[in-house]
């Protein structure tokens, strides 16, 4: 198949990014891509996305949607074109990340310790009082190393001159990067011999990296820290990350049921009888973690287990209470963070952003709402939005009644049209809208940020939202060494 | 049958390693090394494909991965009163699956991983049809004596292999994870081994851990084991000097008091182990199947 035919139904419009194409010319860095690409006919391209979707279901890379009492097994959607990124965007986009987590993880500790950033009035206290994942039982709580953000996903989006945004932070317990790993071993599968020859960059050393962190956080001296990943269970929707990164990293998968409390010391119930847990990578949020102090209702925790963390006994991962940094309505004061904690000018662009408790930015929403995206402050996964140019004017009005009820709940947001990536789709490629969601690592000895990330993909034409919970799929994401 | 299946571990682990992290694999030093026979007079391989199917499927390469199957058939058919009729079934699908075109076609050019786990596959229904069919009798000893005594030899060609391949490379972890890989031991070493892949920690659970099932230590013991029941089947003389042999070939191993560290202390211990093994393997030669 030639070059031309591989690309001829790919229409790209002048106002988006294209990461391929350019002008109608194919960017360097995706020259080499295509020209093995194009060594094969679309019917084998057809094939290798067969083999793809059946690879995933047989290796059990699947979340589990349950309906009429019944599991069904689906498959993350999986593009098999991998998304390029240089190795001078990638240096622009790690630097940025390393600086937005520094400045994040030092406004957590002073959120919760001196608050210097509310009495210089950088940031509204209202603001942070009103947020509901600002937990009170956190202040003055010391976190080992004085890290609160081990694990964090940034997503990124490029807009239309291809200069990248931070879209969101999250801080609390970022999911994907098993989905970056199993994208990774597809590639290979599908494509063989063709990452070795294109000069990426391994993505492997993730679980070691996460691991080494886990372990240095362990409060007791000891060489060999036991270290336990807190499951919701087997009908959480990302169990399939939590088993794959506890078998990656060889630490114990546990449910709350697994554990106990005594003394202020956290224990793992085993047939050799109780074993005392130095650190814990939860996937259960803040409110389900301890019914003694959080939710009482929740099943999820283990009672007792803040007390054990205060009284320095346990390590969790991420620490409670960072859902005040990654609120979305704290978002856009985090380039005021960075200037004030650290000095300096955010690398990485912040979408402007509108508080919806702020009559004016309320009417100015409303007023051009068909050029805006509306989010609740604390949703995540696409739930709860309303897309502007999208919605009939019936949905708009019940949204603005919603609105005025919590206005604190709800930010606003231009609509930016996120770049676009070559995808193979009915057989032939077209591009279609993207993000990224690189992953760092923040542990005793600094930030490491892995080479790459969680590409998510809008597959519907036109669609800009990319969550998988709204029928978003994946793609191998490869960040090139030179 | 035993040789098929760690041969294929170790070059799936390999060519995985080749695409994602070791760029720069070596396959024509790994070509070189475990092919024997006429293949070897050709011209060197250039590529992981050229070496997959001279490893894999060379009727020219009297160490392939094709020549075993037909081998293991072949001894087969001679014992077919011996085994049971579901094994030579799944013998002869395993022959007939490593013959065909189609398996040919994916290692030259698909996806060799598939190849090879068509290949692992009717290899982990062997197993599984020993176990299920096959008696515990004369036979059913034998077979498993000779199963441990190729997986130790084939573990000490492996970890030989790696180190030589180590010589040439700065990050040692890497190659000690793949070693792990080709050994399917590396799930079991995160488990039972906390620390970041050290020589020592890796060395342990090659050599002596005696719940892996890969390790040298497992398989005499399991030789060992499978010995003692030919007791009553056996010369008393010629089963003494076997066993005297093995609890010298274990304790030596058990008792060793190095600290496996550097390339020469593994180089020193698996030439131990491989001379204790080949001992064994060549008195059992001598006394129970006739050969000088």
């Amino acid at each position: 198949m030639s070059f031309a035919r591989l690309t001829e139904s790919y229409q790209v419009s002048e106002h988006i990014w294209d990461e391929m194409c350019h002008r109608g010319q194919i960017r360097p860095h995706y020259e080499s891509l295509l020209h093995s690409l194009s060594k094969a006919s679309l019917d084998d391209l057809a094939s290798k996305d067969d083999m793809a979707k059946k690879l995933f279901m047989s290796q059990g890379v699947t979340f589990t949607v349950y309906n009429s009492g019944e599991g069904i097994e689906k498959i993350f959607p999986f593009d098999i074109i991998p998304r390029i990124i240089t190795a001078s965007e990638w240096a622009h986009i790690e630097r940025g990340i390393r600086q937005r987590i520094k400045a994040l993880n030092i406004f957590l500790d002073d959120v919760y310790h001196n608050r210097f950033i509310i009495k210089d009035g950088v940031l509204p206290a209202s603001l942070v009082y009103s947020c509901p994942n600002y937990l009170r039982e956190m202040v003055n709580v010391p976190v080992p190393h004085g890290i609160y953000t081990h694990i964090a996903g940034i997503d990124l989006i490029r807009d239309s001159d291809g200069s990248f945004y931070v879209l969101e932070d999250n801080l609390r317990t970022p999911s994907g990067v098993s989905y970056m790993l199993e994208n990774r071993n597809m590639t290979y599968r599908i494509f063989p011999g063709l990452l070795p020859k294109s000069n990426v960059r391994s993505v492997k050393d993730y679980p070691d990296l996460l691991l080494k962190n886990l372990m240095a956080l362990s409060p007791r001296q000891n060489t060999e820290p036991t270290v336990v990943l807190l499951t919701p269970g087997i009908y959480n929707s990302a169990y399939f990350e939590h088993t794959t990164l506890a078998r990656l990293m060889g630490i114990e998968l546990v449910e709350g049921r697994d554990l106990v409390v005594d003394n202020a010391k956290v224990f793992m119930k085993t047939t050799a009888g109780l074993k005392q847990i130095d650190v814990i990578y939860r996937r259960v949020d803040d409110e389900f973690i301890d019914p003694l102090v959080f939710n009482p209702d929740s099943i999820l925790g283990v009672s007792g287990l803040y007390y054990a963390f205060r009284k320095g006994h346990v390590a969790i991962v991420n620490a409670p209470g960072n859902g005040v940094a990654d609120d979305k309505a704290v978002y856009p004061y985090v380039p005021d963070m960075i200037r004030y904690y650290l000095n300096e000018e955010p690398i990485l662009k912040t979408v402007p952003t509108y508080a919806l408790d702020n009559p004016d930015h309320f009417n100015t929403v409303f007023d051009q709402i068909h050029r805006m995206v509306i989010k609740k402050t604390n949703e995540s996964g696409g739930y709860g939005m309303l897309m502007g140019n999208a919605a009939t004017d019936e949905q708009i009005a019940t949204y603005r009644e919603e609105v005025k009820k919590n206005p604190r709940q709800f930010i606003a947001q231009p609509i930016i049209t996120l770049s676009s990536v070559p995808c193979f789709l009915d057989g032939m490629m077209k591009p279609r809208h993207v993000d990224l969601r690189p992953f760092a690592l923040y542990g005793p000895q600094g930030i490491e940020i892995v080479p790459g990330g969680l590409t998510r993909v809008a597959l519907r034409e036109g669609s800009l939202v990319v969550n998988s919970s709204q029928g978003g799929g994946s793609k191998d994401t490869w960040v090139l060494a030179s | 049958m035993e040789r098929t299946d760690n041969m294929l571990r170790m070059l799936r682990t390999n060519y995985i390693a080749s695409q994602d992290e070791i760029l720069d694999f070596p396959w024509q030093q790994h070509v070189a090394h475990l092919a024997t026979g006429k293949v070897l007079q050709t011209n060197p391989v250039t590529d992981y494909r050229e070496a997959l199917y001279v490893l894999l499927l060379s009727k020219d390469n009297d160490s392939s991965v094709f020549t075993n199957i037909v081998r293991a058939r072949e001894n087969a058919r001679s014992v077919q009163d011996y085994i049971t009729k579901e094994l030579w079934q799944n013998l002869n699908d395993y022959y007939h699956l490593v013959r065909s075109p189609q398996t040919e076609k994916i290692i030259r050019e698909d996806d060799p991983v598939t190849a090879m786990d068509l290949l692992l596959r009717e290899g982990i229904l062997f197993y599984g049809t020993v176990d299920i069919t096959m008696y515990r009798g004369e036979g059913y000893a034998f077979l498993n004596l000779g199963k441990y005594l190729e997986r130790a030899i084939q573990v000490l060609d492996i970890v030989e292999m790696r180190v030589r391949t180590m010589d040439a490379s700065a990050n040692e972890a890497v190659h000690w994870k793949y070693l792990l890989y080709s050994l399917s031991g590396y799930e079991f070493h995160t488990k039972e081994y906390k620390n970041a892949l050290q020589a020592g920690d890796v060395m342990n659970q090659v050599f002596l851990n005696t719940r892996f099932p890969h390790s040298i230590m497992y398989c005499l013991l399991q030789i060992e084991r499978y010995f003692n029941r030919l007791d009553s089947l056996s010369l008393p003389e010629s089963f003494k000097e076997i066993k005297f042999l093995l609890g010298k070939a274990i304790n030596e191993l058990r008792y060793h008091s190095d600290e496996i560290q550097e390339t020469q202390q593994i180089e020193r211990l698996t030439a131990l182990a491989r001379e204790r093994v080949l001992t064994v393997s060549g008195k059992l030669a001598t006394y129970y199947f006739g050969y000088s």
